[in-house]
């Protein structure tokens, strides 16, 4: 009974996702019936005291990002209202463009920042902050497009050879900031952030030897395209609405989260880096060598910031842009901050990022209103969820305003 | 000190609630001028809870708080303290870079226009400390000094603020026996001019030795007043548990085997500010036999536990374990022969506190059968184990999927004897294995450490408790300095003599 609940949970949530991804939004229906199958399950098999306390941490845990977008959403309104923008007809085209209209380009937007989020967050595990995933994805990228320009193999074979290679490029990549890290403890915000920058910069060398150079090509600034045999199937070979820009890298990004969430919970390297992350001391003392777990990490970390690049290149532009600075690296680092570096929480994180982004084109596109205003959304959620102190702080005071009142009647 | 002595604080039916304890329940304590009384009680019985209401850092529930007769209501730390209250608290606030003048004036510097007049704050110290015969140096750094002069820096700062009424919040946690000594002479001082100390402790022979008068708290309430003169260290313990409890657990005689399976010789070890903190270091442990290291803090201790679990790149010198040399292999390969380790800081080195009862029992075998199959970790056997070992060492806990960061110190504690007893390891390293831990927690853990012995492990006690050190150890090595400069057998000396060369003296 148990194995077919499991596996009518696995079907659903797996036909339910494509689907909605297809932009086929009774998709979502189906996910939903997988998480309650997934809940009965597991609370069937608690009692009722541990049922409640979990139903209790889910809920705090949901808490403060439920506050923190609310409130984002509020004050958003407010800056447009007394900017004399209609705060109500922005928000309903933001919406209506994010989920429905251009829900494809959401969906797009948040396939890297999933890659990203995940490396961000698995960094984190392991107490180190990946501040140069930005690098690493350019790395990838260019690894990616290098590769998929010259060469190609029947059967998707070469694909996968790319996303190692690249991923494996760009993991490499990690390897020195991480050795000084291990051996000298230079502090990798720097140096990956350093890396980062180099990366970066190369990247215009890089197009312009590809394809992209300004004296003799007229696509200026634009590598090649790659071989046409190296593209990312679009979702619509499976399914046919699906929009023809949606590719197979969407649900690529939702296995790795999955995959990640398994390794870093259900596995002995997984349990390594967080024992590591969480207390360095301790795990050394009981012999757990902490420079490997770091390593691991990073060189995961790197892996997911190259695999994101590649994504890009071969499933939707084909190509790389010099001066197209999406800055996937950098968002991943609000993404993995907004999910509490939790790989199932990046996966909605990613969303409500993509979300918002193709949202706000739609609704300045139709309202006229500055799609700066997402930005300021995003900050003031990241803001809000990152001072949770704050909440803290308030309902301390809520409480003892009110004990106080209440002490006073006794008296 | 008489009866008719005024009362300088009183407390009335104070009450704390915190949102899942009842942390003082109904407590009423009287103080009077030039007295000292202690509060004993175990870890969470609410001592520290009724030192903050009194100190304005938590307001209570109910009841009040009278001074010289007066209801009072602190808001601040800083309303206390200008009402006379003064505190030491265990850890230290102090600002090491910084002189013992600049410590003491910080918060209200002398002088005008923002301009600190030095001169005039300096002479203050020093006739303070010249007063109360502190024996202090208004100008030398507080880094410099050793902790149980920085003791008085502390109390020196809550004189200077014209303190009436002294809480000292374990005050012998840090200290040697000499300072301890001193400790109390400062404090018999303070009380002749007539102020008034209230001294927090679990410690029943620092009750007798220095208070006049002790009250007992158990689970928030005061169970039990007593003048120090007539009651007897038994009863004390007693009221403080609430049963009847063995204050030394009784050690049968066990022979040790002959042969040492864990020697060190000559051990060197440098720190990373190439200082030598090992000096020449050689002992020997077999079999069945406890050794237990004497000596204060900060004389090479950690570092001689650390080289023994690898941690530490020593100089030179030889581990044996078993015959074979160990000094050159890692932690892992060192603990994969048999050897454990109970650290002293039990959450920074002894437990990773975001993780479960079930990860902190399994760390270090994450990749061992039958936890771990391939890369996966394996959850039946891992809960298995775990709910086993809880049973067997009686670990308080809701479930094995609780935070250890939720369990009290004896419980965190037994997690980890947990762990490390449970390999049936056959050296044995244990440093301060009852740190801050209250009696009944120390009874447990002790007679473990001698379940271990009878199992034939050798076994290396380090403490700075030497109450510690004498109920268990079979040989008794002093560390001064980096070096073990005396040993003794404990049936044939006593805390003095050992005391003596624990401070360099001899």
């Amino acid at each position: 009974m148990d194995k077919l609940l499991t596996g009518l949970k696995v079907i659903a949530g797996v036909v339910g996702v494509v689907f909605w991804a297809a932009s086929q939004f009774w998709g979502i229906l189906l996910v939903l019936l997988a998480l309650g199958i997934h809940m009965v399950q597991n609370f069937s098999r608690m009692d009722r005291e541990d049922a409640v306390k979990k139903l209790k941490d889910l809920g705090m845990s949901a808490f403060y990002p439920a506050v923190g977008i609310l409130a984002a959403i509020v004050l958003g309104g407010l800056i447009m209202a007394l900017t004399g923008y209609d705060p109500i007809n922005a928000y309903k085209a933001m919406f209506y463009g994010g989920l429905v209209k251009n829900w494809h380009i959401s969906l797009l937007n948040a396939t890297p920042l999933i890659f990203t989020g995940l490396s961000i967050a698995v960094a984190f595990k392991a107490g180190l902050f990946n501040i140069g995933a930005e690098g690493q994805y350019y790395v990838g990228s260019m690894i990616a497009t290098w590769l998929a320009i010259r060469f190609s193999l029947p059967l998707g074979l070469y694909i996968l050879a790319i996303f190692i290679l690249a991923g494996l490029a760009a993991a490499a990549y990690n390897i020195i900031p991480t050795w000084l890290k291990i051996r000298t403890g230079a502090h990798e915000v720097v140096t990956t952030m350093m890396f980062a920058h180099i990366a970066t910069k190369y990247s215009t060398i890089f197009v312009r030897n590809n394809g992209g150079d300004p004296a003799v090509s007229k696509h200026a600034y634009v590598t090649d395209a790659i071989q046409e045999a190296n593209e990312l199937l679009p979702l619509k070979t499976i399914i046919p609405g699906a929009n023809y820009r949606v590719h197979m890298g969407v649900l690529l990004a939702l296995v790795t989260a999955i995959v990640i969430w398994y390794l870093l919970y259900k596995t002995k390297i997984g349990f390594e880096i967080r024992a590591v992350g969480a207390n360095k001391t301790a795990a050394r003392t009981q012999g757990i060598n902490s420079g490997r777990a770091i390593m691991t990490a990073m060189l995961i970390a790197g892996f997911l910031c190259g695999i994101s690049g590649t994504t890009q290149v071969l499933g939707l532009e084909h190509k790389m842009y010099e001066n197209l600075n999406a800055g996937y690296g950098w968002n991943g680092i609000s993404v993995a901050l907004l999910a509490g570096n939790d790989p199932i929480g990046v996966i909605f994180a990613a969303l409500l990022w993509g979300i918002l982004d193709a949202g706000g084109q739609y609704m300045a596109r139709t309202t006229q209103t500055p799609s700066a205003v997402v930005e300021i959304i995003k900050g003031i959620i990241l803001f809000l969820i990152l001072a949770k102190y704050l909440y803290f702080w308030f309902g301390h005071k809520l409480f003892k305003g009110r004990k106080k009142a209440a002490a006073g009647e006794a008296a | 000190m008489t009866e008719s002595d005024a009362i300088v604080l009183e407390t009335r039916n104070i009450s704390k609630r915190f949102p899942r304890v009842l942390a003082n329940n109904n407590i009423n304590i009287t103080l009077r001028k030039g007295e000292i009384i202690s509060l004993l009680g175990e870890n969470g019985a609410g001592k520290s809870t009724l030192m903050n209401v009194l100190y304005g850092l938590y307001r209570p529930t109910t009841g009040t708080i009278l001074l010289n007769g007066e209801e009072v209501e602190f808001s601040s730390p800083r309303d206390a303290i200008n009402r006379g209250m003064g505190m030491v608290h265990q850890h230290f606030m102090l600002v090491d870079p910084l002189t013992v003048t600049e410590n003491i004036i910080l918060g209200m510097e002398p002088g005008r226009r923002g301009v600190i007049d030095y001169k005039a704050a300096r002479k203050e110290v020093k006739d303070l400390s010249d007063r109360y015969r502190l024996e202090i140096d208004p100008d030398s750094l507080v880094e410099d000094l050793p902790v149980g002069l920085q003791q008085r820096v502390e109390i020196l700062k809550a004189l200077y603020r014209k303190a009436r009424i002294l809480i000292l919040d374990e005050p012998t946690a840090v200290l040697t026996p000499g300072e301890v000594e001193d400790l109390f002479k400062v404090i018999h001082r303070l009380r002749d001019s007539g102020v008034s100390v209230i001294i927090i402790t679990h410690k029943l022979e620092e009750v007798r030795a220095i208070s006049d008068r002790v009250y007992i708290l158990r689970r928030g309430e005061i169970a039990g007043e007593r003048r120090t003169s007539d009651c007897t260290k038994t009863d004390l313990a007693n009221l403080m548990v609430g049963r009847d409890v063995v204050l030394t657990v009784s050690k049968d005689k066990h022979e040790a085997a002959d042969k040492a399976s864990f020697e060190i010789k000559n051990l060197n070890v440098i720190n990373d500010r190439h200082v030598r903190v090992i000096n020449d270091l050689s002992l020997s442990v077999r079999p069945g036999e406890i050794v237990g290291i004497a000596g204060v803090d900060g004389n090479g201790q950690t570092e001689l536990a650390e080289a023994i679990m690898g941690q530490m790149v020593q100089e030179s010198g030889e581990i044996l374990f078993k015959g074979n040399p160990v000094q050159n292999l890692s932690t892992r390969a060192r603990r994969d022969l048999g050897i454990s380790y109970v650290p002293t800081d039990r959450q920074k080195a002894g437990l990773v506190l975001p993780f479960t009862i079930a990860e902190n029992v399994i760390l270090g075998s994450q990749d061992e059968a039958p936890f771990s199959k391939g890369l996966a970790l394996q959850r039946k056997p891992i809960a298995e184990y775990s709910r086993k070992l809880v049973k067997d060492y009686d670990v308080r806990c809701a479930s094995i999927d609780e935070e250890v960061s939720n369990l009290s110190g004896g419980n965190q504690q037994k997690v980890i004897l947990a762990r490390e007893f449970s390999r049936e390891p056959d050296f044995l390293l244990v440093s301060q294995p009852t740190r801050g831990l209250d009696v009944g927690a120390i009874e447990y853990i002790h007679s473990q450490i001698l379940k271990m012995r009878e199992k034939n492990s050798a076994i290396l006690l380090i403490s700075l408790e030497l109450e510690e050190i004498f109920s268990l150890a079979d040989r008794i090595l002093v560390l001064f300095e980096g070096k073990i400069v005396k040993e003794f057998d404990p049936s044939e000396t006593n805390d003095k003599e050992v005391g003596l060369y624990m401070t360099g003296g001899n």
